[in-house]
């Protein structure tokens, strides 16, 4: 298990220092697959780092299983690293790559070989033992880096964007050996990533963050179903984010109308908003188009654009409002035409901005 | 320098640039005025006759000569002894000036010792060999010891920033990302220098210890001051029979040196390139 306890990071001194992180606390479960995702700049290769010990905290402390570790040098933190550009030594086999954790330990020359054997056969690289790194293709060198990071047997992995350099099929792939490779081994993954669908399909838990801070943990249902921040629901897929009044309170539930329309009672990601405009998160495939005058409609709104995408069609609704709200439906309205939106109020919830 | 190189040979324009009026000329005259003086001067040493400007029969007399005379193979040693000791110090203490520069973190002053450490190749000759010679002479005035050790210090000097700039071109070239990597996989700072660092760096190593070679082999102004007696280098030797005049010996010596340069930059271009 990997405490973070209000870790700040600032880069540079004085009047041009930078905070990469401010006061971020984190717990990482032993075992997991988890993952800090957010756009670049947010701060997640900085916490990877400082996790690494290729940055010291400016402030704050990094546990290990209880014990502290977040001043050791890299060498000594039983935590090893898959670079976004792998670096595997180029003057060395694969062989020798995938032992090199080992041979710096000092291990005994058979455990060193019987690893190495073990660890390529894991990544299905069994028969590339001896070939050099440059004559490997990218999706090998993944995975010979994969086996590098993994052959001493670290306590944790930390993995920094690593699927980004390969093409999109090679990534599907690779995402289930990740998940294989994190269930055979039962070792703590930390997976750095921008990629909202990728984090959703590996993760056991996600870490959103934003401008050196953590908006939100949770597992990838809750941060897909309930993001508490509009950020959170702007960050993760193609949500919409309506304009609505909030009316106060019910115990956890909040009151809201939109427009004029009738008061609806629904989630919230906190209580301690005041009344008043708010946003409401409100995904694509939850809404139901009905007709204008319907007294279910919840939304009204003139379709503004159609796009078909095989399985369905996108629809672009222009609200009264003015904010544009896309739809997926089977048979979409012709372009022009006025509609009603109907939704699950309990799919409906109430942001933080 | 292939970098540097092509600059001259753009993807679309290298045809535009052969079709410039006089760049074909220009090309040859250049490449005339370099190495013809040389040609002819190799040409010469293979001529059975005293004469270096009329040509008579092809003979080896001259090496013959050459490697018989003491006074050629004594300064030649001195040559090899003092350029050695010299590229194995300097190269040292450059690679380490390089990691420091390179390896050492943002710190004050950086700017100032990679200008420091250059700056000896903007400074005249002559100046560095009176200041050197002047300062020996107290330094071995004040310890009372004398002997070759004073010429390899002064050769290791000036041989450092020549080491130095192909170590640290390389250096700021390769990623710290394979150092980072070694250290996360529990190398030492040791460890990391020993299997990482160094062997990545050694084409960098290899090139600059060449032209600290070269440098050192070369060198005369210098020598001529510091060198005491009886430590006459190679070219030192030269220097002196000229004043005779131009003898076939002396070219068959220097037809060994140009060779001997040859042979080393194309080894360390070989070397260079099975490494890639």
């Amino acid at each position: 298990m990997i405490d973070v306890k209000n870790v700040t990071k600032r880069f540079g001194e004085g009047q041009a220092a930078v905070t990469a992180l401010g006061d971020v606390s984190l717990t990482i479960p032993e075992g997991s697959f988890f993952t800090l995702l957010g756009p670049s700049g947010c701060g997640k290769t900085t916490l990877l780092r400082l996790i690494a010990g290729f940055e010291l905290p400016t402030e704050g402390e990094i546990a290990l299983d209880g014990e502290s570790i977040g001043h050791l040098a890299p060498n000594n933190r039983p935590v090893n690293t898959v670079f976004q550009n792998y670096a595997l030594f180029p003057h060395m086999s694969v062989a020798r790559n995938v032992g090199f954790g080992l041979e710096m330990l000092k291990r005994p020359k058979a455990e060193i070989d019987s690893t190495i054997n073990e660890m390529l056969d894991l990544v299905q690289l069994g028969e590339f033992a001896t070939r050099r790194v440059d004559q490997l293709s990218g999706g090998q060198q993944q995975r010979v880096a994969l086996a590098r990071a993994l052959a001493p047997r670290p306590k944790v992995l930390l993995l920094d964007e690593p699927l980004s350099a390969l093409d999109l099929k090679l990534r599907k792939g690779m995402q289930s050996e990740l998940k294989r490779l994190q269930h055979e081994t039962g070792i703590t993954f930390v997976f750095v990533t921008h990629d909202q669908g990728e984090a959703l399909a590996m993760s056991d838990q996600i870490a959103v963050m934003s401008a050196g801070a953590i908006r939100q943990v949770g597992t990838p249902e809750e941060i897909y179903t309930a993001p508490q921040s509009r950020f959170v629901a702007d960050f993760i897929g193609d949500t919409n984010i309506v304009n609505a009044t909030l009316l106060g309170f019910d115990g956890d539930a909040a009151k809201i109308k939109f427009g004029e329309g009738t008061p609806l009672t629904v989630h919230a990601a906190s209580t301690s908003l005041s009344p008043g405009p708010v946003h409401v998160a409100l995904r694509p495939e939850t809404i139901h188009v009905v007709d204008e005058r319907a007294e279910t409609a919840l939304l009204r709104g003139e379709v503004v654009d159609s796009t078909y995408f095989g399985a369905g069609s996108q629809m672009l609704v222009r609200l009264e409002d003015g904010v544009s709200v896309h739809v997926q439906v089977s048979t979409p309205r012709p372009v022009g035409s006025r509609v009603g939106l109907e939704c699950d109020t309990s799919m409906l919830h109430v942001l933080e901005d | 320098m292939d970098k540097l190189l092509s600059i001259f040979r753009p993807s679309t324009g290298s045809r535009e640039l052969r079709r410039q009026p006089l760049f074909t000329g220009m090309s040859w005259l250049v490449l005339l005025f370099l190495y013809a003086p040389i040609a002819v001067l190799v040409v010469f040493s293979f001529n059975d006759n005293r004469s270096v400007v009329r040509w008579t029969e092809f003979s080896l007399r001259w090496y013959a000569a050459a490697l018989e005379n003491d006074d050629i193979r004594r300064s030649a040693m001195i040559s090899i002894q003092v350029a050695l000791s010299a590229t194995v110090f300097s190269t040292i203490i450059a690679t380490m000036a390089a990691l420091a520069t390179t390896r050492g973190g943002v710190y004050r002053g950086r700017s100032a010792a990679i200008a420091l450490i250059n700056q000896p190749l903007m400074i005249p000759e002559i100046v560095t060999a009176i200041a050197t010679l002047a300062f020996f002479s107290i330094l071995r005035q004040l310890t009372g010891v004398t002997g070759i050790g004073w010429l390899i210090l002064a050769h290791t000097v000036f041989c450092v920033p020549f080491a130095y700039m192909p170590i640290r071109a390389r250096l700021s070239d390769m990623s710290v990302t394979y150092e980072a990597a070694a250290a996360d996989l529990y190398a030492t700072p040791w460890q990391t220098f020993r299997h990482v660092t160094l062997p990545l760096l050694m084409p960098g190593v290899m090139a600059g210890a060449m032209l600290a070679f070269v440098v050192s082999l070369d060198d005369v102004i210098i020598t001529l001051l510091v060198a005491g007696p009886g430590e006459t280098t190679l070219p030192i030797y030269i220097l002196g029979q000229i004043r005779r005049g131009v003898t076939p010996e002396v070219n068959a010596v220097s037809t060994i040196l140009i060779g001997l340069t040859v042979t080393m930059v194309t080894l360390t271009f070989f070397l260079q390139r099975k490494r890639k």
